[in-house]
Formats: C-alpha cells, structure tokens, sequence
C-alpha cells in the first residue's frame, strides 16, 4: 500500500464556538485533486486548518510524509501551501513583497530583510505574478490599492511560488470573475510545467459552486464537521450532493 | 426633573471649575513684589540682546542641545523597536518563548516609563556628575520605554491571521517575525518617531535648566542673573531650532521606494545602537560614581519620612495633577468657544506657542515673581503649558474637518459660537478627550519637574534627598511616583478605551 502524503487518524477538534470536527479521517495520496464541498460553516476552513497544522487537533493524529506535525522539521512543514479564503496578505506591502514572502521558506533571513528594503530580485515572483494573470503596472502597487480580484491573484502567486507538495486552498476563486476563474483553475489542477512554473501536483481545493468540478478525480462532501462522503468524481452522484446541501 | 446626562462635549468643558480654587488660592497669594522684573521680561521679548559673544554662545549651546536630543532621540528610537517587539504578543506567538518574559519586560518598562526624564536626570546628576552623558543617558531611558509602549501597540495591531499564514509558509523565525513587523514598524516611525525628536529638543531644553547643558542651561543661568534680554535670545534660538527642525521633518518623507537611503538608516541605526549599548555598559560600570558606591548605601541611609510629611505630598501631588489636567483639557475649547474669529484663533495660536516654548520651570519661576509658591501656582503652569500643547491639536484637528454641518447650522441663522459648538466641536470631543486623556499621562510625570522648583509635591522631597543623598528616601519617592503614574495609566487607558 503507497503511504500517504498527509494523513488525518480520527481527528476531532472543538473550537471557542463550539463547532465540532468529529472524528475525522482522510488520506491524500500524491498526485490527487481533491474537491472538497460543503455549505458554509460544514467545517471545510478548519479541516484544512487542521491539515497545514495551523490548528492542533484536540484528538486524533495528523501525520505529513508518515511523520507527526509536531516532529516535523520547518522544511518538510514548507512542502504544504495555503491558498487562505481571506487571503491574509501582509498590508502595506507591494504585491510583489506580498508574492516572495512565499519564499521566506526556502531563504535566509537576508533574503528577508531585502525584500522588505525593496532591494530583493523580484524576477521569480514577477513570473509567477504573470502566471496568475496579473498585470506588470500592479506588480510594484501597495495590496491596499489593488482590487479584491487582484489580491486573490497575489494569494495564489504567493502559495504556488512556496514550490510546495501540496496545496491546500480555501475557497481560491472568491473573487475572479468566469475567465479568470477557469485560467486559474487550470493553473492550479493542471500539473504541466508552464511557463517553467512548478505547480503542486497534490491539491485540495474546497469549493461552492458545483460547476467547478471538472478536473478534479476525488470530491469530499462535509456537512456538520463530519465527512459525508469521500469518493472517486466520477462516482458522483445527484444524492452525494444532496446529501450536503 | 430631567437626569443630568454627560456626553464627551460637556465632559470637556467641566474641567473648567478648576479655576474656582485656583484662583481663590492665586489670589489670596498674589504680591506685587516682581511685577517689574516680569514687565522687564515682557519688553525684553521684544528686543533680546545680539553680539558676537552671545551669538557665538546661542550657536555652541544650540550645538549642543542637538546632540543630545539627536543621540538620544536616535539610542531611543533603535532601542525602542526591539523593546516593543519584544513585548508585543506576536513576538511570543512566532518565537516560542514563555509568557512570563513578555509580562516581566512589560512591567519594567511601565516602571521605567512612568518617571520623568527629569528625575532620571536629576537622580542620575547625583550619582555620577554633571556631563552630557546624562542627559542623553536620562532622556533615553524613558523615552525607549515610552516608543517601545507605542510601538508594541501598533505591532498588536497586525491582523493574527496574517501571522498564522505567514507562519504556515514556515520560513526561519527571524524571517517571519520580520516580516510581519516590518511594515508596523515603519509606517509608526513615520507617523509617531520624527516627533520624538522634537520632544528630545524638549526635553534637552528643560533638562539644561537643571545643569545638563545645552540651550536649557544658558536660559537658566540668564534668568538666575536676571538677563532677560539675554534670556530671550536664548528662547528664540530654541524656537528657531524647533519650528527648523519641524520644517525638517515635515520634508523628510520617508517613502518605501527610498531603498539606498532607507538601507543605510538601518544599518546606521544599527551600528549607533550597539555602540551605545557599549557605551552604557562602560558608563555604567567603569565610570566612578562616588556618592553611590554601593547597593548598601539603599539600606543604611535614613528614612525619615514622617517628618517631611510623605502622605501630605503624596497628596499635593494627585491633586496637582487634577488641577492641571482639568486646565488642559478645558482651556483650549472654552477659548476657542469664545475668541472664535480670525485674530482671536491668531493670538489664541501666538500664545499658545509661547506656552510651549517657554519650558515650564521657568514659566514657574516667571509666575514666582507676583505669585507664592502653591499648588494652585504648580497647577496653571503645567496646565497651561499642556493646553497650548492640546489647543495645537485641537486647532489642527478642527482646520482638516470636514464643516458642512458648521456652514448649514449658520445658514439657518444659529449663531458662530453654537455652529461652532454642534456642528465642528462635537465631532472632535471624543478623540480631544481620548488624546487628553494620553496627555494626563504625561502630565502626572511632569509634576515631578514643577515639583522640583515649585516646592510641591513629591517633587519638591526628591530634590531635598537627592541633596543628601538619603537614597533609600529617593527610592520610596521614585516607587510613589512610579506608583501615581501607573494608576494613572491604567485609569486613562481605560478612559481612552471607552472613548474610542
């Protein structure tokens, strides 16, 4: 049996809230685009909370590689990105600081401390910037004075330039319009090496809208903090989703 | 009978009842006896004595008075951002360090931020001598615990979900904390740090008055032998050197694009701190410091404190406090409310920064001469010092307003002074009261200084121990102090809280 890349054993959490992931257990095996679907509040925030180790499960074990989280080293933690639903980009930095942050995984802090001086190589991050459609006139711009639809762009580029294993992202085309949508959606399901760009080939991405589904060859359902269904797409069914919403 | 309810408009005005007991007790204290020596220091204003020598002296004590303020502006500045890192939240949240150290450093700089540049200065004099050092060495002490305090808030401020995704991009801790603070940091150096400078300057002023050095020092000597035309060419060359250095200021625009200028002020910033930092350590511990020879000498000198009556200047000193709070709150808006015309704001203005320039020991020892020492005398002084302060940033605050509602309330025939009232004033009464209430803090630490000339309050005791090095009295007068000004703190952060 292939080891998965990240593992969740009978996790359960409980937040300040109240809400409740219950005993919760998931696989993601190399190579897989997991959709993960759900209304709002089903929980699909905190499980990839959970799964970047940003939240320490109150139950349960979350293994990366078949190692612990907590015995895991920065560098292995780095080979897992996140695509946040409120993007949580650093204000009053340009996008293109904002998009090398990415990179604060891989380099010293000199790398740092020049990046915030202005005086880093921004090469790597303008490349990747373009990839996700963003234009060179907002490369340099401050992320308070680029629009939402921009600033989701800036999330992505930051997250797929970590030159991650796997991504996780929360809810990425909030804020794109259909063609945008659809180009980025490629970008992040289609593993190809365009434009010299690495892209994770593990991704798992929850979703709203049922439109999106192509691409994908796994889809996870939530409702109430509990994982409903996990199935291959191509054994969805009408009743899955009805199921969950 | 309708409840009496008070909102922040009426809250600023009622301080004004202040005035009453001033007054009654200014009055029955008032004595002609140097009302020709002030009227002397009017006319002097006007026509302050220049030759080559007193140009020359201007020249050397301005000189000096911009060292100190600058080294100690620039030691407080570096010190400060890494204090306020250290004591913020975040810090402890991306380097895993336990918590108790954030609560330990936080209250030992509360404790060093609640006492006066003054007295570190006047404590620091005693212990080691009179020299430049001290007045750098005094005003630094403070004022990194005071920048450190602002700018951990504005480092608290950073959202905590942007440290979780910066965190969980995994990159050094370092580079994270960096990072993530960077920005605050910057953008609070633009915003808060360059008028620390000009509060050095000033600071720099009324520590000369006290030996230091600098352009205070002359002043004080100038006045001690009555020199009032010398004096006031001392005071105009401190007014130039402020109003030049805000000048400056103002046209220093730090932008993010100035990557050469902003590398080199980092990494100067950088080399000046750790030179310091030596130069602290050298001064401290190789310096002879005859008087203070031991930790000992806290345990066997005498406390006599029932004979000086220490609960009886306790007191003196809240009610000091009180008093000259309410005059700086309510001062500004009730004169305002009532010159409010072109050269009434003009003169409103002039005054005000007279107020400010003439540091407040002397503006006492000007008062001295028709006046005995009292609270009430303590208290107009420090209170009117503190409302030209408060009336800048009201006048300022009212002039960038938006005054739609003041134009349509006069339209329809209400008169200046009620347009001005509920339709500019009521704007700004909560954000006046919040920033008043950010004064008083710094008011309750001034009252050392007023203390020390105008035999009130603690102040007045500190510089009767200090003369006879009864350390263990300074010691009980510097943790009283400490004491007024944390409560007061804690009282006025709360105030502040509510406000905004």
């Amino acid at each position: 049996m292939i080891n998965p890349l990240l593992e969740l054993k009978e996790v359960s959490y409980k937040n300040k809230n109240n809400f409740t992931l219950d005993n919760v257990s998931l696989r993601i095996k190399s190579g897989e685009k997991i959709a993960l679907l759900g209304k709002s509040g089903a929980g699909k925030t905190t499980l990839i909370s959970i799964l970047n180790g940003t939240l320490k499960p109150n139950k349960g074990r979350v293994k990366l590689f078949n190692t612990e989280f907590d015995k895991l080293n920065l560098y292995q933690k780095s080979k897992i990105s996140t695509i946040w639903q409120d993007l949580r980009l650093i204000e009053d930095l340009s996008a293109e600081q904002n998009v090398n942050c990415g990179l604060l995984g891989k380099q010293s802090f000199l790398f740092a401390f020049k990046n915030l001086l202005n005086i880093s190589s921004f090469n790597k991050a303008h490349q990747y910037m373009q990839v996700c459609n963003l234009k060179k006139s907002i490369f340099s711009k401050n992320i308070r004075k680029i629009s939402g639809g921009q600033k989701q762009r800036v999330a992505i580029a930051r997250s797929l330039i970590q030159d991650s294993e796997i991504l996780l992202a929360d809810e990425p085309f909030n804020n794109l319009d259909p063609k945008l949508t659809s180009n980025i959606k490629n970008l992040l399901l289609i593993t190809k090496n365009k434009n010299k760009i690495k892209v994770p080939k593990t991704t798992l991405i929850s979703l709203h809208r049922l439109d999106l589904l192509d691409g994908f060859n796994r889809i996870i359902g939530m409702k109430n903090g509990e994982i409903l269904f996990d199935i291959e797409k191509t054994k969805l069914k009408k009743f899955h989703l009805n199921k969950i919403y | 009978m309708n409840k009496l309810k008070l909102n922040s408009s009426s809250i600023t005005f009622l301080p004004i009842l202040v005035c009453i007991p001033i007054t009654y007790e200014l009055f029955i204290n008032f004595h002609i006896g140097g009302i020709e020596l002030f009227r002397e220091f009017i006319i002097s204003a006007l026509n302050p004595k220049i030759n080559n020598e007193i140009i020359f002296t201007l020249v050397k004590r301005l000189n000096e008075t911009v060292f100190i303020a600058f080294s100690s502006w620039l030691i407080s500045m570096m010190f400060g951002v890494i204090l306020g890192i250290l004591s913020s939240e975040i810090f402890y949240k991306i380097i895993n360090l336990p918590k108790f150290l954030k609560r330990f450093l936080n209250l030992f700089l509360t404790f060093i931020r609640s006492i006066h540049e003054i007295i570190w200065g006047l404590v620091l004099m005693q212990i080691y001598g009179i020299n430049f050092s001290i007045g750098v060495i005094a005003i630094c002490i403070p004022y990194i615990a005071i920048n450190a305090k602002v700018f951990s808030e504005q480092i608290e401020n950073i959202n905590l979900k942007t440290v979780e995704s910066i965190k969980q991009i995994n990159g050094n801790k370092s580079s994270t904390l960096i990072s993530l603070v960077w920005t605050p940091v910057i953008k609070t150096f633009k915003n808060f740090g360059l008028y620390r400078l000009e509060c050095a300057i000033r600071s720099t002023a009324v520590l000369g008055l006290f030996g230091v050095g600098g352009i205070g020092t002359s002043i004080f000597l100038s006045f001690q032998t009555l020199n009032f035309r010398e004096l006031w060419t001392y005071l105009w060359g401190l007014a130039f050197l402020i109003i030049i250095s805000k000048e400056l200021l103002n046209k220093f625009n730090l932008s993010y694009s100035s990557k050469k200028f902003l590398t080199l002020f980092v990494i100067a910033l950088f080399c000046i701190s750790l030179f310091s930092l030596s130069f602290f350590v050298y001064f401290i511990f190789y310096k002879n410091a005859i008087p203070f020879n031991s930790i000992n000498n806290l345990l066997i000198s005498n406390l006599n404190f029932i004979s000086y009556d220490f609960l009886k200047l306790l007191l003196e000193t809240i009610v000091l406090c009180l008093l000259s709070t309410g005059i700086a709150i309510s001062f500004p808006p009730f004169f305002i409310l009532f010159f409010n015309n072109k050269i009434g704001i003009t003169i409103i203005r002039i005054i005000s920064f007279l107020f400010r320039l003439i540091p407040p020991p002397l503006l006492i020892l000007l008062l001295l001469m028709f006046n005995d020492p009292s609270i009430s005398l303590a208290a107009i002084t420090l209170g009117l010092h503190n409302a030209a302060i408060t009336s800048k940033l009201l006048l300022a605050n009212l002039h960038n307003q938006d005054n739609t509602q003041y134009i349509a309330m006069k339209s329809l025939g209400v008169s200046k002074r009620s347009s001005w009232l509920f339709g500019l004033f009521v704007k700004q009464a909560n954000s006046y009261l919040a920033y008043c209430a950010y004064r008083s803090d710094i008011i309750i630490r001034e009252t050392a200084i007023l203390g020390v000339i105008g035999s009130v309050g603690l102040g007045w005791q500190l510089q009767e121990s200090l003369s006879s090095f009864a350390w263990k009295e300074v010691l009980v007068i510097l943790i009283a102090y400490s004491s007024i000004a944390i409560i007061g703190e804690l009282i006025n952060d709360k105030i502040k809280s509510n406000l905004t």
